[in-house]
């Protein structure tokens, strides 16, 4: 029975992981669409309910940099190097249609669900 | 923002970052190193300021532990940064493990069983030693191939050779539906029936020579040999007709006809290589007669041939039917095991859905 549980527990953790995985991508180049460092942008997706850890972040930062949908820099500030991201000129169309295509599957959603 | 600390420049919990940091820097690709770690280090510091802030003093070592225990392991921190996790990835790991299985299973299997095994055991006296080096032969095989096909499936991969098969593809080129393997009454029934043929043929055969040899039981006869394999024979065409009826009794019991069958044709190699070894074992090297002339034809020389050509036919009939059955064998070990593959629930262990 406790096994049963676990693996119901392990199974919603993997379907969980994988809903968040497309959805995290859009929060992040939307949230970029203004400069910020990484800690502050993990803490302002907190803030507004998607809490993402480090070790997600920034290798995720950097692929989407690697896809010329971010630009960054390094910059000193408070006397520390940080490293800035914000949306690439590349990256602004590309968000607007993802943001369509959430939208969509957003309202294909609600409906499937006000038919069952 | 929150106050700079100076805890961490120094003492066991700055020890302890570095440490962390150190760890993860192993991991990572050289290339990348100073700028992954210079950015990972400056999110952990703003961590541990944070939290300094809320509670009015500098971390201990058991705090920062805890953010660093958050982070995660080092290794698997280190392993998101990487490209290409898998040494065969999707797209070519359907076509590996066919390969793999094809070669593993299918070719070396029977390979061994049918070739290299009987050569190694009939040419060594100790056949319990020629047995453990077949399979020890048959173990290296295994490792080799493996690691081969591995390699040449993980430089596909590197290289990233496009799998045309995946990408050209035309839904009419599709193989016929397979037809569902169910055991009709009517050939259970035919089965049967040549069953109790071979059986009837087996009980009157001795006494009624002529339903073996024809006309020329006139002058030929079962050699000695065939006395001690009477009754086996006999309990094998019985054994197989009992799991011949019961299947045809018990039609939903699907495990029994492939069970059945792989369970008669061990009993039947087992029988025929006793029969292979009885007749080569004789005190001047010559071959026990499978068939042998009657006695007042034994001066004829022409039937001495006839009989001579009769042994080597028969001998050679065993031989292939061993060969055959040994195939058959790892052919109905393989439904078998499909079937129970398939009556085992699959659970959780379905692959997750990837959505396009």
């Amino acid at each position: 029975m406790t096994n049963g549980n676990q693996a119901n527990a392990d199974l919603f953790e993997n379907l969980r992981l994988e809903l968040r995985r497309g959805c995290l991508i859009v929060a992040v180049l939307a949230q970029l669409r203004t400069e910020q460092y990484g800690y502050t942008l993990r803490k302002s997706l907190a803030e507004d309910g998607l809490a993402i850890d480090e070790g997600t972040l920034y290798p995720l930062l950097r692929r989407l940099e690697s896809q010329g949908l971010l630009v960054s820099q390094w910059r000193e500030e408070d006397k520390r190097n940080k490293r800035f991201y914000r949306l690439s000129p590349a990256g602004e169309p590309i968000l607007k249609q993802l943001l369509d295509e959430w939208q969509s599957i957003n309202a294909s959603l609600e409906r499937i669900l006000q038919e069952a | 923002m929150s106050t700079p600390s100076n805890d961490l420049r120094s003492g066991k919990p700055q020890e302890l970052l570095q440490r962390y940091l150190q760890a993860v820097r192993f991991w990572l690709p050289k290339s990348q190193q100073e700028d992954i770690l210079a950015e990972l280090s400056e999110d952990l510091r703003s961590q541990v300021e944070d939290k300094e802030t809320e509670l009015g003093r500098p971390l201990d070592e058991t705090e920062l532990g805890a953010i660093l225990k958050k982070c995660g392991n080092p290794m698997r921190v280190a392993s998101r940064y990487q490209p290409g996790q898998y040494l065969i990835g999707p797209t070519w790991f359907p076509v590996y493990r066919f390969v793999l299985k094809l070669v593993l299973l299918w070719v070396l299997i029977p390979v061994f069983v049918v070739i290299v095994g009987p050569a190694i055991v009939l040419s060594n006296p100790d056949r319990g030693a020629g047995l453990l080096q077949t399979f020890g032969n048959l173990w290296t095989a295994w490792i080799i191939a493996g690691g081969v096909i591995t390699l040449v499936f993980a430089i596909l991969e590197r290289v990233q050779v496009k799998c045309d098969v995946a990408d050209k593809w035309d839904p009419r080129s599709l193989p016929p539906l397979a037809k569902e393997q169910v055991q009709s009454g009517a050939k259970s029934i035919c089965e049967i029936a040549f069953g109790v043929l071979a059986l009837i043929w087996l009980l009157l055969a001795p006494q009624y020579p002529v339903l073996a040899f024809g006309p020329a039981a006139a002058f030929l006869k079962f050699g000695p040999l065939w006395h001690q394999f009477y009754i086996p024979m006999i309990l094998l065409t019985l054994f197989g007709l009992a799991h011949q009826i019961i299947g045809l009794a018990r039609p939903q019991w699907n495990w029994l006809p492939p069970l059945g069958r792989l369970l008669s044709i061990v009993l039947t190699l087992i029988v025929l290589n006793f029969v292979i070894n009885a007749a080569g074992h004789t005190a001047h090297n010559e071959w026990h007669p499978f068939v042998t002339l009657v006695d007042r034809a034994q001066d004829s020389a022409r039937y001495n041939q006839i009989a001579a050509l009769v042994n080597v036919s028969v001998l050679l009939s065993i031989a292939g039917t061993w060969l055959g059955l040994s195939i058959a064998a790892v052919i109905e070990t393989w439904k078998l095991l499909r079937l129970i593959r398939k009556r085992i629930p699959q659970g959780h262990n379905a692959a997750p859905f990837r959505a396009a």
